[in-house]
Formats: C-alpha cells, sequence, structure tokens
C-alpha cells in the first residue's frame, strides 16, 4: 500500500527506494511531538506525588529479572530524575543538544521504568523504544537550536526509511495489539468489555449505550478492526484523513472511558508522522515564518547518509517483531500464566484480579502465619501481584529474607492464590504446597503454576 | 467503499455472535440496577442512621460516666458499664465507614475510635501527668473505647474499680475527657454527613472516587481488620508470633471480643446485603453484582461462605475469645479459616466483576 509501485523491484531498486531522500520534516515535527508529549507527561507525573508514591515510599521493588541492581533513588534523587527527565524533553522539542538531551532521556526514562514492573504500561515500553530509536536519527538537524548555532549541521532530506521506521514501529504497537485481540473471550464473549463498559453506564450523555451487550460486541469487533487496519488506513493516501480522524476518536473515547493516562495523547501524536512530509514541511514554514526562526533564502539541498544504521535499525525492528511471539515457547494459556506477556502489546486485553494469602513458617517450630500483604506492598502493587506469577514468586522470596531477618528460622513461604479472569468464578493460580522460597526466578517455565480448569491449555 | 463493506458485514457477524450468546437471558441485565439508588439506600438506611444511633449511645454513655464518676459506687459503675457495651456494639455498626466525614484530621474513625490494645502503662502515665492534654496528643492507644474500657473494667473486681476511682479524682476527670473526645468526634461526623450524605449519593461510577469504589473499599478493609486484628492476632496467626497472644484481643477487659466481632461481621453482612441494622432489605452489593456478568455466580459462592463462616462463629464455645484462645484454640482457627476463605470473594472477585478502579494509577487493564 505504499505510495510507489515497488511491488516488482529488484532488491537494487528497493534499497534505493529506501534510501531516496525524503524531507528532513517530518522527523523534526515527530521530535517535538514527542518532546511536548514527554514534558507533559513528566510533570503530570510528578504533579499527581506518584514519585513518592510508586517510588519512593514502598518498601519492595518488583525488578525485572536480571535488572535487580537497579535501584530507586532517595526522594531528592527521584524529583531530580524527572526533573532532568523534563528538561531533556524541552530541549529535545528545541533540538538543543539533541544527542546528549535524546540519550539522557531515553536513559532515565529506561531506568525509572525498570524500578518496578507493578507500573509495567505498553506504552511506557513504546516510548523507551522511541526514544532509544530519536537517539539515532538526527532530528534536530533543522528547524532547531543545535543548526541555529551551527548552521552547517542543517540537513533538508533523510532517506526514506527513517521515517519508515518509526512509522513501522506504530504499526507494530497497533497490528500486535490487534492480533492479540483475535481470542475467544475478546470477540465471541465480548470479554472483559461486557464488564468495563456496563460499569462506564452512568457517564453523562454517552453513558447508556453501555447497558447493552451489544456495545460490548461493537467495541470488542471494532477494537480489533481498528488496531489491525489503522496502520494500513492510515498509509493510504485516501483513507489517510477519515483514518487519523478515526485515531483522534477511538483514543479520546478509551481515554474518557478507562484510565489510560497519556496512553490516548501519545497515540494521537505520534500518528502524525504517517502524514507526507510536504504537510510536515508546510507546517514547520508556516511556524518557522511566525517564528522567524529560520532564514529566508533557500536551504541548500544536503542529505543524511550513514553506512551502520540502517543496518543497526534492520536488527532493531527484527527484534521488536520477533519478540511478542516468545509466548508461544511456554505451556499454558498465557493470559493465565502471563508468562512472556509483557512487552508484547497486549493492551486493555484482560479483566483480571486476585487475592494472595501468603503463609509464611518457622521450620523449627513447625508454626505458620499468615501475612498482611498492606504491611509491605502498595496498594497497586498488591493488586498487580496477586496475579502475576513472577511477582508472586518475587514477594515471596522478600518475605523469606524478611522473616529470616525477624529472627524465623529457615522460613518456607506458600501462597495461596485466587484469581478470577474475566469474570469467571476464581481459581488457584499456583500450587498452594510449594515452598517458593526454593523455587528460582528466571525465563524458564513456571511449573508451579496450575492449569486453569475452563480456559484452554493452549492459545 | 471496500473498507466499508468489510466492516459492514464483520460488525454482522458480531452482532450475531452476541445475540446467539445472549440466548435465554433475553434482556440486558445491567438496565435494572440502579446505582445511584443503592448508594441513596446505603446513606440513608446504614450510614447515617448508624452514626446517629452512636452518638446517641455514646451521649447515653457520657451521662452514665459523669454519674459514676460524681459518685464512684458498685452501682453506678454496672450502670456506666452496661452503657458502655451498649455503645460499643453500637460502634460495630459504624466503624466501616471510615471515609469522607469518617476520615478525621488525626485519623480515622476506626482508630480514633476502636484501637486496640490500649496502651495501660501510657494510660495511667496521662492519669497522673497534670499537663497531658488529650486534645494535643496524636497517640491512639490511649483513647477511644478501648482506653474507657480499661478504666471501666481494668481490674477482674468492680469493687477495685470503685476504689481507684474514689481515691484518685484525676483518674475520673481522664475518664471524662476520653468521654467528652469520644462524644464531640461523633457529633463532628454526624454533623458532616448530613451534609455530605448528597454528595456521596450523586458520585455515581467506578472510578477511583466514586463512592462505589470508596465504600467498597472501606467494606472490604473493614472485613479484613475483623479477620486479620480481631481473629487472626489473637490466635497467633501473624508470622513471627510464637503462641497465641490472648491478651491481644479486642475488648479484653470486658470480656466482649466474640460479642463485638459478631457486631463487626453483622456489618458486613449488611453492607453486603444493602440491610439497615434493624433488618430492613435494600439495594446493596447483592443486587448490584446480580446484574453484571458473572456476578450470580459469585454471589451464591459468597453466600455459602458466609454460611459457613458464620457456622464457624456460633461452634466457638460460649466462653470469652481470649479464654478460647487459651483452652478451644482450635475452634478459633476454624473461624479465622473460615474468614479467610471469604477474603477473596470480598476482596479480588468483587472489584473485578463490578469493575471497579482500586488505584489511581493508569493501567493498561492487565
Amino acid at each position: 500500500m505504499l505510495p510507489n509501485p515497488a511491488s516488482q523491484m529488484p532488491i537494487q531498486s528497493w534499497k534505493s527506494y529506501f534510501e531516496e531522500p525524503v524531507s528532513i520534516a517530518g522527523l523534526v515535527t515527530f521530535r517535538i511531538l514527542f518532546g511536548l508529549t514527554m514534558v507533559f507527561s513528566t510533570l503530570r507525573f510528578m504533579a499527581l506525588g506518584w514519585i513518592e508514591n510508586q517510588y519512593t515510599q514502598p518498601i519492595v521493588h518488583f525488578s525485572y529479572y536480571g535488572f535487580d541492581w537497579v535501584k530507586p533513588l532517595q526522594v531528592e534523587g527521584m524529583y531530580l530524575v524527572f526533573g532532568l527527565m523534563a528538561l531533556a524533553s524541552l530541549l529535545i522539542i528545541l533540538g538543543a543538544y539533541y544527542r546528549l538531551a535524546s540519550s539522557v532521556f531515553f536513559i532515565l526514562f529506561t531506568y525509572v521504568e525498570l524500578l518496578d514492573k507493578t507500573y509495567y504500561l505498553n506504552h511506557y515500553y513504546f516510548v523507551s523504544l522511541v526514544s532509544f530509536m530519536l537517539v539515532w536519527v538526527p532530528a534536530h538537524r533543522a528547524y532547531s537550536w543545535d543548526v541555529w548555532r551551527q548552521p552547517k549541521l542543517q540537513l533538508s532530506h533523510i532517506p526514506r526509511w527513517m521515517l519508515g521506521v518509526f512509522r513501522l514501529q506504530l504499526a507494530i504497537v497497533y497490528i500486535y495489539a490487534g492480533m492479540a485481540k483475535i481470542s475467544y473471550d475478546w470477540l465471541v464473549l465480548a470479554l472483559p468489555l461486557k464488564i468495563w463498559l456496563p460499569a462506564k453506564a452512568n457517564l453523562p450523555w454517552i453513558g447508556f449505550i453501555f447497558r447493552y451487550k451489544m456495545t460490548s460486541y461493537l467495541f470488542s469487533w471494532g477494537g480489533m478492526l481498528y488496531d489491525l487496519f489503522i496502520p494500513f488506513l492510515l498509509l493510504y493516501r485516501p483513507t489517510r484523513v477519515w483514518a487519523y480522524l478515526a485515531v483522534i476518536g477511538f483514543h479520546t473515547m478509551t481515554g474518557l472511558l478507562f484510565q489510560i493516562g497519556v496512553f490516548p495523547l501519545v497515540m494521537i501524536m505520534l500518528s502524525l508522522v504517517f502524514f507526507p512530509t510536504k504537510l510536515h514541511q508546510q507546517v514547520l514554514d508556516y511556524v518557522g515564518k511566525g517564528l522567524r526562526a529560520e532564514p529566508s533564502t533557500p536551504r541548500p539541498r544536503r542529505s543524511f547518509s550513514n553506512r551502520m544504521l540502517p543496518g543497526f535499525f534492520l536488527v532493531f525492528i527484527f527484534i521488536q517483531l520477533l519478540f511478542p511471539w516468545r509466548y508461544v515457547l511456554y505451556p499454558g494459556n498465557f493470559f493465565w500464566t502471563e508468562e512472556a506477556y509483557r512487552f508484547s502489546w497486549r493492551v486493555m486485553l484482560m479483566e483480571k484480579a486476585g487475592t494472595a494469602t501468603f503463609y509464611v513458617k518457622d521450620t523449627c517450630t513447625g508454626r505458620e502465619g499468615v501475612v498482611v500483604n498492606s504491611e509491605f506492598l502498595n496498594a497497586h502493587q498488591e493488586k498487580q501481584m496477586a496475579m502475576q506469577p513472577d511477582m508472586i514468586l518475587q514477594f515471596a522470596h522478600f518475605l523469606g529474607e524478611h522473616y529470616a531477618q525477624q529472627g524465623l528460622c529457615a522460613p518456607e513461604v506458600r501462597a495461596e492464590v485466587y484469581v478470577t479472569l474475566n469474570g469467571r468464578p476464581s481459581e488457584l493460580l499456583i500450587d498452594p504446597r510449594v515452598n517458593l522460597t526454593q523455587k528460582s526466578h528466571g525465563w524458564a517455565h513456571k511449573d508451579w503454576i496450575l492449569p486453569h480448569s475452563q480456559l484452554p491449555s493452549f492459545f | 467503499m471496500k473498507t466499508s463493506v468489510s466492516l459492514f458485514v464483520l460488525l454482522s457477524i458480531c452482532l450475531v455472535l452476541g445475540s446467539c450468546s445472549d440466548s435465554g437471558s433475553g434482556q440486558d441485565p445491567s438496565d435494572t440496577f440502579n446505582q445511584g439508588e443503592m448508594l441513596e439506600n446505603m446513606a440513608d438506611n446504614l450510614i447515617v442512621p448508624g452514626f446517629q444511633s452512636l452518638e446517641t449511645q455514646v451521649g447515653l454513655l457520657d451521662q452514665s460516666l459523669d454519674a459514676f464518676v460524681q459518685s464512684p459506687s458498685t452501682n453506678t459503675l454496672d450502670a456506666a458499664q452496661s452503657q458502655w457495651e451498649s455503645a460499643f456494639m453500637t460502634w460495630q455498626s459504624a466503624n466501616s465507614y471510615n471515609f469522607g466525614p469518617g476520615d478525621r484530621s488525626l485519623g480515622t474513625l476506626e482508630v480514633l475510635l476502636g484501637t486496640f490494645p490500649v496502651n495501660t502503662a501510657n494510660i495511667e502515665a496521662n492519669i497522673t501527668d497534670p499537663s497531658f492534654d488529650l486534645n494535643s496528643s496524636f497517640a491512639l492507644d490511649i483513647r477511644g473505647f478501648l482506653a474507657i474500657e480499661y478504666l471501666l473494667f481494668g481490674t477482674s473486681d468492680d469493687a477495685a474499680v470503685v476504689t481507684q476511682f474514689t481515691n484518685s479524682a484525676a483518674r475520673g476527670t481522664y475518664l471524662q475527657t476520653l468521654s467528652e473526645n469520644l462524644v464531640s468526634t461523633v457529633q463532628d461526623v454526624n454533623t458532616e454527613w448530613a451534609t455530605f450524605s448528597s454528595s456521596f449519593v450523586s458520585q455515581t461510577g467506578t472510578d477511583v472516587g466514586s463512592s462505589t469504589t470508596i465504600l467498597f473499599n472501606n467494606f472490604a478493609s473493614g472485613f479484613e481488620s475483623l479477620k486479620n486484628f480481631k481473629v487472626g492476632l489473637p490466635a497467633g496467626k501473624r508470622p513471627g508470633q510464637t503462641q497465641a497472644e490472648p491478651e491481644q484481643v479486642e475488648a479484653l477487659y470486658s470480656a466482649k471480643s466474640l460479642e463485638a466481632i459478631e457486631a463487626h461481621l453483622n456489618t458486613i453482612e449488611n453492607i453486603w446485603r444493602g440491610r439497615s441494622s434493624s433488618g430492613q432489605d435494600g439495594l446493596g452489593f447483592v443486587e448490584y453484582l446480580n446484574s453484571v456478568e458473572g456476578g450470580p455466580a459469585l454471589v451464591s459462592a459468597t453466600e455459602a461462605q458466609l454460611t459457613a463462616a458464620r457456622a464457624a462463629l456460633s461452634a466457638v464455645p460460649d466462653l470469652s475469645l481470649s479464654q478460647n484462645i487459651s483452652q478451644n484454640i482450635t475452634a478459633v482457627e476454624t473461624l479465622h479459616t473460615e474468614l479467610q476463605k471469604l477474603t477473596r470473594f470480598f476482596k479480588s472477585d468483587m472489584a473485578s466483576l463490578l469493575g471497579l478502579s482500586i488505584t489511581f494509577n493508569s493501567g493498561d487493564g492487565d
């Protein structure tokens, strides 16, 4: 569907097609929109008091496997991190000290995300990826502070693939999210929307439509089709404007209905990259004239070239395409086990909740006590932990160490975890007899997860 | 356009699927439940009347304490003790509304009125300290119903309590200060509910700040404090406890712990049903759940476990809880286990089916 008859070209023509220079404008507006969104997101995060809530007050942090060396700083330190992130976003908008600013942003944002998987969100992962990609591209070499200081940096063109990778990354998010929706629960039972939408029946104006089951079916199927096809409709010129209106409508709707933070804003902003560079050029010229930021003399035509970069991004995209499929390596239903669930664009897919009761046994006296989880975890951590086996294991290990320090003799920790998935009666998620302190973290399949009685054991 | 045609076809398929899976039920069940009416029932028939009877009861308690302090005798003590018991049981029916007016500056109503065990050494020290001022103290374990209980029931012999008060005017003063503090706190809550009620009823929805979510959170944590602290802790169920600790029961000195537990469980059940303390049944979580996907199954599972928990409570022999813990720990452990089995229904299952948002943070819905 690309606007070029590239279908029957030999390799050489493919190569020249992707390397053909296009205006840098699309990349510049992408940089600016990304920076704007991130300034807002970072300031919002600070203003909501989430730094204390999520990173400095909790006693336990659920780190990612292999990243347990990543620790939160003191509260002042965390504010500094977020302050620097906001500053870096500002510099990204301006294109000032761009390489440094974009690197700092990527490193700090990813650092914060690695601190605790409780707060994992697909769109945070997306922001990490995009900020990483932005480090390597010359998005600051036009309409920027850097060019104003050093005019010889200025570029007018970039190879076509460079915009393509950003479009592709967005397309991956949508299409993989769409594929994830092709499931029995989502399409045939309209779950979890049949739970979530009636809960919104009190909304003014549109609330009444959520009382009807039909609405849940329409939204389930509509959401699946939207995710699967929107990248193509955005790429295809005749449908582009309508598709973008759909982007605005869809994300505004989900933003109003669900607690999903800045995700709608991120997608609405960044999807503009699908518009042709000519349009971006016009917008930039218009804004530039208003600001008198650009010289009125015609720009020299200078294109970007780098021999290493295409290969680098090819590997990057290849990994992106492959990584979400790793769930096929695990037995069991992944909605239930959540093995390989994260980093796979499974967005708003299920209604899942659990109650996890931990029993700690002093092996010398044989006395077993029941843990009050809220003494160690905040509400969000407790909620997320109680349905995800890897977090249950982490908390069990924490409890084992904690009570060993309290003087219990070689404590054994087991957990009785009842989980409800998409409104089904709750069932035991893991074997309640297993001493979790003897089980290790890692990517291996957790054989102490029990199968669900109703869900198919494969997916 | 081709896309709109294929979109139409796909949507038609899903509508057919949708109507197929509906077969039997016919009507959309969520059509019938009015959340605003449930909140109104909760406010008008459970919460506000609960605080009003509590205000009456602490008023009567205040009078009987005054009578006792002015002329300490076994008669006035008996009257004060029985009024304390009556007020304390009424408190159990108002102890699960720790939001809005129930969330005071120093702490929630639950900790201001119901903290246990009290710190008897500090209470004794405060009595003899002429500069002590309850209103400027932040300590919780020296005030509330259970501090008054300690002063009224602190020694096993009533005559000894009378002697304590006869010999020390300061003791009487402290008791009266505690009582005044109790009365004014409850009065304030009551006054504020008169205006808070309408905003409570109007905050419908399932977001984190909605009344249904707030009430649910208070309901669930009220249940958990019953299980963890009123039963589990004295039974030695906390990790690290080397033995049962019968002296950790609520209402240790009056030996009314089991009665208080029963009253507390009644409150939990009343909120679950939307039933007033006089037994008038209105819209509650049961009706709400029965109107949503998967709800009826959860309601019947919960009812069965609630019955089991009640049976375990009545099976605890007719002694005080602390005596039972010392002599019939198995019966108390069974009670704890049956309450534990109820937790998942009241905690995660209910919130999940009703689509209630527990935390402020954004989520992916995973």
